[in-house]
């Protein structure tokens, strides 16, 4: 006997949860892209969907953050510091790979200072997760070592049932234990199979990338230049990775007043690194890619004991030159050595 | 809250050099400084700003011996460094920090200590200069070595001329050649030429090194062929940075975050990260 969630009381667990002051989130189709959105009812939610286009991350470190208001007067300067709404929410059906992706940022975000406007959005958000029932060529969960029901970075984990009308339902944490609590009435015990996972092939040797990269001597190998070629440093892979967190500081506003935000940036571009002089440590586009891949699988590793990706391969699916992690990582494992 | 700055009311401007300047800012609110007080150490940066503009990095220029304010030195540039060159005393500007790590002083008792510095590099050795002269009886003898490309870029000079005049500090000062004036009666040459004619004694001595890369490479030789240990060579690194506190992904060489596990470090240090990141 396993508890189960039937998809047709899933407008009932909405309509719970909202009462429970809640907001829900799913993966929507709007505007021409997938992605995750708030819903009032299981008809809007695009479940369907192998993952959404853009990531849950947009929810936690949103493209475009206000961090203070300011006000500039002939002798004093007002500024107050903005902070994310305390909002309570649920992110319903979100893909395994998505929810490792935001627990691989939480100790980037927590090492020593603390961005609170990363935390106080995950304390205040359950992530309910869906194992995945279909993959594409671009998958790559098991390659780096997750698989398409992890549960790692889910508070709950719903896995498809055969007949595709429900799903089994695991807390896995606390939060999840809580949530899964305020719909118990509407969760049945029933015996029921769960549907097959889909079949994710592994894409490259995660162990065998990791030990070329620590080699120091590859550091300087043209194999950055000749892997990197057509990249056209677009930022793309960056902004839809689940884990990429790097952002630049600006202000935006007249000269009396605006707010300063922080906003996405890339190691894609020349610009992320240029110091003042002229002087870019990172002057190639070879470097800038060099640079993505040593941070995910050997700098983040070394410092959190994790590698930055979550194999969602949104890099490789959306790369607008076909390019991606993937076939970095790929080339890596097949070098002779 | 994590990237809200400190609001510094800015107490004295100071002409450097053509374009450098150096500003001296008060706490405005009493909780900021009594932090600051606790937490600064010489090495550690900061990030200035204004707000409409943005925000800067550089050093603390002022010691760890002296917190009753915060100076800075920066040359006119960009964006901020432009709008913070035209602040009055009076005016508001902002600060984070202290961030990153220090120069471990306490490590330098009992020994001689060699100061080396090109150009707009003063600030940053001039805040450990002083922390050390301020506790002068702690260490052996004291040796500064100063370079800029011509006289008119020599920075701090009416500290300078301090220090020239004490009699347990041993100043050498140098402009690149073509650079002197024609009362100019110390040494005309690169830094590294005139560090190996005056030849400190490498023995029981930190060197504290810092200027423009080119400066730092060349001098490093210097200092290996007169004898000198890389672990007891400290230098700072510089890098973009937009937060300071290890997030934004940018300034990092190698796996070395400069913000967090810098900007000091030993010369050991320095040649164990990948060159072609730097």
């Amino acid at each position: 006997m396993t508890r189960i969630l039937p998809k047709n009381k899933l407008d009932d667990c909405i309509a719970a949860w909202q009462k429970a002051g809640f907001s829900v989130l799913a993966p929507v189709q709007r505007h021409g892209m997938s992605s995750f959105g708030e819903v009032q009812k299981a008809s809007e939610m695009a479940l369907d969907l192998i993952l959404t286009e853009r990531t849950i991350k947009d929810h936690f470190f949103p493209q475009t953050e206000p961090l203070i208001k300011y006000k500039i007067s002939k002798h004093d300067i007002d500024s107050e510091t903005m902070t994310p709404p305390e909002r309570k929410r649920i992110f319903f059906g979100v893909r395994p790979c998505d929810a490792s992706g935001l627990e691989i940022d939480d100790p980037l975000f927590g090492w020593d200072y603390k961005d609170d406007y990363w935390f106080r959005r995950r304390e205040n958000s359950v992530i309910v997760s869906i194992a995945c029932s279909e993959a594409d060529d671009f998958c790559m969960c098991t390659s780096v070592k997750l698989s398409p029901d992890s549960t790692r970075g889910a508070d709950v984990m719903l896995r498809p049932l055969s007949g595709g009308n429900g799903w089994q339902v695991e807390a896995i944490s606390e939060r999840g234990t809580a949530l899964c609590d305020t719909v118990s009435s509407l969760l049945q015990e029933e015996t029921a199979q769960a549907a097959p996972l889909p079949r994710v092939d592994g894409k490259f040797d995660v162990e065998k990338v990791m030990e070329w990269l620590a080699d120091k001597e590859n550091f300087e190998s043209r194999f950055w230049k000749d892997i990197s070629m057509r990249c056209i440093g677009c930022g793309s892979c960056t902004f839809l990775c689940p884990t990429c967190h790097c952002f630049d500081i600006q202000d935006e506003g007249d000269t009396y007043q605006g707010i300063r935000r922080k906003n996405w940036d890339s190691c894609s571009f020349a610009l992320f690194t240029m110091h003042t002089s002229g002087h870019n440590p990172r002057n190639a586009q070879s470097t800038r890619w060099r640079q993505r891949i040593m941070h995910k699988f050997n700098y983040y590793q070394g410092k959190f004991g994790v590698n930055s990706c979550s194999g969602c391969g949104r890099c490789t699916r959306q790369c607008p030159v076909d390019m991606g992690i993937t076939e970095t990582l790929q080339a890596i494992t097949n070098l002779p050595r | 809250m994590i990237y809200t700055p400190f609001p510094m009311r800015v107490v004295s401007k100071r002409e450097e050099a053509p374009g450098v300047r150096t500003l001296k800012l008060e706490f405005v609110r009493q909780e900021d400084h009594e932090f600051f007080k606790a937490n600064y150490r010489t090495g550690m940066f900061g990030l200035y700003g204004l707000f409409g503009e943005g925000e800067s990095t550089f050093c603390v220029a002022s010691p760890e011996t002296r917190k009753d304010a915060i100076e800075c030195t920066f040359r006119q540039s960009g964006r901020v460094t432009s709008m913070l060159s035209g602040v009055d005393a009076g005016d508001l500007v902002t600060f984070r920090g202290p961030y990153g790590n220090c120069f471990p002083i306490e490590q330098f008792y009992g020994k001689n200590l060699l100061f080396i510095a090109g150009g707009i590099a003063l600030p940053p050795t001039r805040s450990v200069i002083w922390s050390c002269l301020d506790r002068r009886e702690k260490f052996g003898r004291v040796t500064i070595v100063y370079g800029a490309r011509t006289v008119a870029d020599l920075v701090y000079k009416h500290e300078l001329d301090d220090w020239k005049k004490r009699d347990d500090v041993n100043l050498v000062l140098t402009v690149d050649p073509g650079g002197e004036t024609p009362d100019w009666t110390d040494h005309v040459g690169f830094v590294p030429t005139v560090l190996e004619q005056a030849a400190p004694s490498p023995d029981n001595t930190i060197a504290v090194l810092c200027g423009p890369p080119i400066m730092i490479k060349f001098t490093l030789i210097s200092l290996q062929k007169l004898g000198f240990d890389q672990e007891n060579v400290y230098t700072t690194l510089e890098n973009r940075m937009k937060c300071g506190v290890g997030k934004c992904g940018r300034c990092n060489v190698g796996s070395v975050y400069i913000c967090k596990e810098g900007p000091v470090f030993t010369a050991a240090e320095v040649s164990r990260m990948p060159e072609g990141d730097l």
